[in-house]
C-alpha cells in the first residue's frame, strides 16, 4: 500500500514530464512555410561561417538565424536522412552533394532568386560534382595537400615524401579514408577521382607499406606537432588550423603536391521540406556579396569561392598563404574529389586493411 | 619486503593521480597563455577569458549543455526512485524481466542507441531539438540512476516506514519524512552522476540533438577540423573552478554535519 500510493504520484510527474517532452516535440516546428518567416536554421562546418556574417545579416533583415555545426558530412546526412532536423540551409562538401542528390535530401536552386552567381570564380562554376550549380552554390574551398618542417625536410614537393622510410616515425596521414586514398592513389600514378578496382587495390597496398613507417593518423592537431618539430611531415588540409601554423612558423610550409593533390569546397544547399526558403534564398545572395564573403577569409580564416571577395579582403597576406588560397598553377592540377558511388565497397575493405595491418 | 612493496605502491599512486590531474593543470596554465598555439608559451594573460566572453557559439552550446543536463539529470533521478519504488513490489521473475529492460542500455552500444532513437524520431515526425535530445539522455543516464537508487532503497529497513505509518502519518508522509531523507544522499549522487553523463555526452547528442540544440562537445568535436582555440582552455578551467566549488561546497556540508553530530553527542 505505503509503495503504491506514492509511487503512482511520482509516476504521475515523471510520465506527465515526459510527454510533454514528446508533445512539444511533435508536430512541426513553429517556423513558416514556404518562406517570409523571420526564422533560419543554418547546419555549418564550425567556423566557416563566421559570427561576424551572422550577426550583419540578422541585423540587415531581421531574420534571425540559428546556426549549428557539424564534425563530418556524414553526421550531416543522416540528420536529413531522419525527415525531423528542421534545417532551411545546409553546408555539404563536393562529394557530399552528389550524395545529397542521389538520396533526394536536397533541393535544385532556383537560379532566378540568386543574384550574384557570376561572383563565383570559374573554377567553381559548373563543376563535375553539380553541373550547371544545380544544387549547391560554393561558398568556401581548400586543398589537400601536406605541409612539412624545413628544419626536418629542407625541400618537398612530391606525396613520396610521406612514403619516404628517412622520415620514419615523424610523418602523419590525415585519418580519413578518402582523404588517404588521394595521397595512395596519386603516389601509384592514379587519379584522385579513380574508381578503378585495380587502382583501389594498389593504392592500398601502398598505403599499407606506407603505415609501417607513420607516426600516425591525425586529423586534429597535426599542424601543431608540425611546428614543433614532433612532425616532419604531414598530410594536411588547407583551411583555418593549418594556415595559422604557417604563418606563425616559416619553417612550415604548405604544398599541393606535384601530383595533383585535391580540391574541396564546402556549399550552400536547401534541403527537401525546407520551411524557411526564402530566408535561406536571402542568406545565399547575403553570401554572395563580395564583402561579405571576403569576411570568410578575414574572420573565418577559409578561401573564398567568391571571385569578387578578393579585392575586398583585409588581410592580405592570407591571400598570399598557400594554407589559405592555394597557387593558381597547382591548383589547376587538382582534382575535385568526388563520391566513388558503387566503388565506396572497395575503399573501406582496402581502408580496413590499412588499419589493421 | 613489505617496505619495498609499500613504496612501490605509494609511487603507483602518485604515477596515476599524476596522470589524471596533469591534463587538467596544463588546460588551466594554457588559458593564461598568451598565444594563438598551444604549444607555444608566449606570456602570461588573460586574453582568452574576454575572448570567450564574446564567442556567442560556445556559449550558447555551454547553455543547452547544462540546461540539457539539468533536466535529463532530474528525470533520470526522479525515474530511477520511481523504478526502485516500483520493483520493490514485484515478485523475483517480474524484478529479474524488469531490471533486464531498465539496465538494457548499459550492455547497447550507445551508438545503436542513438540510431534507433533517431530513426524513432523520424517515424514520430518529432522536430529534432531539445527535447529529444532530452529523451537522448535519459535513456542513457537512467540506468547509472536507477542503479544507485535501487541500491541504497533496497537498503531501507522497511518497518520505518511502517512506524511512521503507525504513529499516524499516511503512505505519501510516511515516503515524505521518512524515506526520502534517508535517500538524500543517493538522490544527489545519482543525480550529480547523471548530471555529468549527459553533460559530457557526445554520441547520443550527434544523434537526437536538432536546431538549436548543438551541445558543448558536440560544438567543440565540430571545431577539431578547423583547429581548437585557446578559448576553449579558458572554458575548461571555468568548468574545472565550477566543478571545485561543487565537491568544496558538499565536503563542507558534510564536515558541517559531522561536527553538529559530534557536538550533539
Amino acid at each position: 500500500m505505503r509503495v503504491r500510493s506514492v509511487s503512482r504520484g511520482v509516476l504521475t510527474v515523471a510520465v506527465a514530464t515526459v510527454t510533454a517532452l514528446v508533445a512539444t516535440g511533435c508536430g512541426g516546428s513553429e517556423s513558416s512555410s514556404g518562406g517570409g518567416g523571420k526564422k533560419l536554421n543554418v547546419y555549418a562546418w564550425a567556423g566557416e561561417i563566421p559570427d561576424t556574417v551572422v550577426k550583419k545579416f540578422e541585423q540587415e533583415t531581421g531574420i534571425d538565424v540559428t546556426l549549428d555545426t557539424f564534425d563530418s558530412n556524414e553526421t550531416m546526412t543522416a540528420k536529413l536522412s531522419s525527415g525531423s532536423a528542421g534545417y532551411d540551409l545546409v553546408e555539404p562538401s563536393q562529394y557530399s552533394v552528389q550524395q545529397l542528390v542521389g538520396q533526394k535530401l536536397i533541393q535544385p536552386l532556383d537560379h532566378s532568386r540568386i543574384k550574384g552567381l557570376d561572383n563565383i570564380a570559374d573554377k567553381f562554376r559548373d563543376p563535375s560534382y553539380d553541373p550547371g550549380n544545380k544544387y549547391s552554390v560554393p561558398w568556401i574551398w581548400g586543398t589537400t595537400g601536406f605541409a612539412y618542417n624545413k628544419k626536418c625536410i629542407p625541400s618537398a614537393t612530391s606525396w613520396k615524401t610521406l612514403f619516404d622510410e628517412k622520415h620514419k616515425g615523424k610523418v602523419y596521414m590525415l585519418d580519413n579514408m578518402l582523404a588517404a586514398y588521394i595521397a595512395g592513389l596519386q603516389v601509384t600514378g592514379s587519379r584522385a577521382t579513380s574508381t578503378d578496382e585495380g587502382e583501389i587495390k594498389d593504392a592500398t597496398e601502398a598505403l599499407t607499406d606506407q603505415k609501417k613507417m607513420l607516426a600516425g593518423y591525425n586529423s586534429t592537431n597535426y599542424p601543431q606537432l608540425l611546428s614543433s618539430g614532433q612532425a616532419c611531415a604531414a598530410q594536411a588540409w588547407s583551411g583555418t588550423a593549418m594556415a595559422k601554423v604557417v604563418a606563425a612558423n616559416p619553417d612550415v610550409e604548405y604544398v599541393l603536391p606535384e601530383e595533383g593533390g585535391s580540391l574541396w569546397t564546402d556549399g550552400l544547399a536547401i534541403p527537401q521540406g525546407a520551411k524557411n526558403t526564402d530566408a535561406a534564398y536571402q542568406f545565399i545572395n547575403f553570401l554572395l556579396r563580395p564583402e561579405i564573403a571576403a569576411m570568410a577569409t578575414d574572420d573565418g580564416g577559409s578561401a573564398s569561392a567568391n571571385a569578387k571577395a578578393r579585392e575586398f579582403v583585409k588581410d592580405k597576406k592570407a591571400l598570399e598563404n598557400p594554407a589559405v588560397y592555394a597557387p593558381d598553377a597547382a591548383v589547376a592540377k587538382a582534382d575535385f574529389l568526388l563520391d566513388p558511388g558503387a566503388a565506396m565497397k572497395h575503399f573501406q575493405q582496402g581502408w580496413t586493411k590499412v588499419k589493421a595491418s | 619486503m613489505k617496505h619495498t612493496l609499500d613504496t612501490v605502491t605509494a609511487w603507483l599512486a602518485r604515477g596515476v593521480i599524476a596522470f589524471l590531474y596533469i591534463p587538467i593543470v596544463v588546460v588551466v596554465v594554457l588559458s593564461f597563455n598568451d598565444s594563438e598555439v598551444t604549444y607555444k608559451w608566449a606570456g602570461f594573460s588573460t586574453r582568452w577569458y574576454g575572448e570567450l566572453s564574446r564567442n556567442t557559439e560556445l556559449l550558447a552550446a555551454l547553455r543547452v549543455s547544462a540546461e540539457t543536463a539539468l533536466i535529463s539529470a532530474t528525470l533520470a533521478t526522479l525515474c530511477g526512485l520511481l523504478a526502485a519504488m516500483g520493483m520493490a513490489r514485484l515478485r523475483s521473475r517480474g524484478k529479474a524481466v524488469f531490471s533486464g529492460g531498465l539496465f538494457l542500455p548499459l550492455i547497447v552500444p550507445e551508438i545503436v542507441l542513438g540510431v534507433a532513437l533517431l530513426s524513432v524520431f523520424g517515424a514520430m515526425s518529432a522536430d529534432l531539438g531539445t527535447q529529444t535530445l532530452v529523451l537522448g539522455h535519459l535513456v542513457v543516464t537512467l540506468p547509472y540512476a536507477a542503479l544507485i537508487v535501487l541500491g541504497a532503497y533496497n537498503a531501507l529497513d522497511p518497518a520505518l516506514e511502517e512506524a511512521a505509518t503507525d504513529l499516524g502519518c499516511n503512505a505519501w508522509q510516511a515516503f515524505r519524512r521518512v524515506t526520502l531523507p534517508l535517500l538524500r544522499q543517493p538522490l544527489l549522487a545519482a543525480w550529480l552522476l547523471s548530471f555529468t553523463i549527459s553533460f559530457g555526452n557526445i554520441v547520443m547528442s550527434t544523434f537526437t540533438n536538432g536546431v538549436g540544440s548543438t551541445t558543448l562537445p558536440l560544438r567543440v568535436y565540430s571545431m577539431l577540423k578547423g583547429g581548437l582555440t585557446p578559448e576553449i582552455n579558458a572554458l575548461g578551467t571555468i568548468l574545472v573552478l565550477f566543478t571545485l566549488l561543487i565537491i568544496l561546497g558538499v565536503g563542507l556540508r558534510q564536515m558541517r554535519r559531522v561536527l553538529l553530530g559530534a557536538g550533539r553527542s
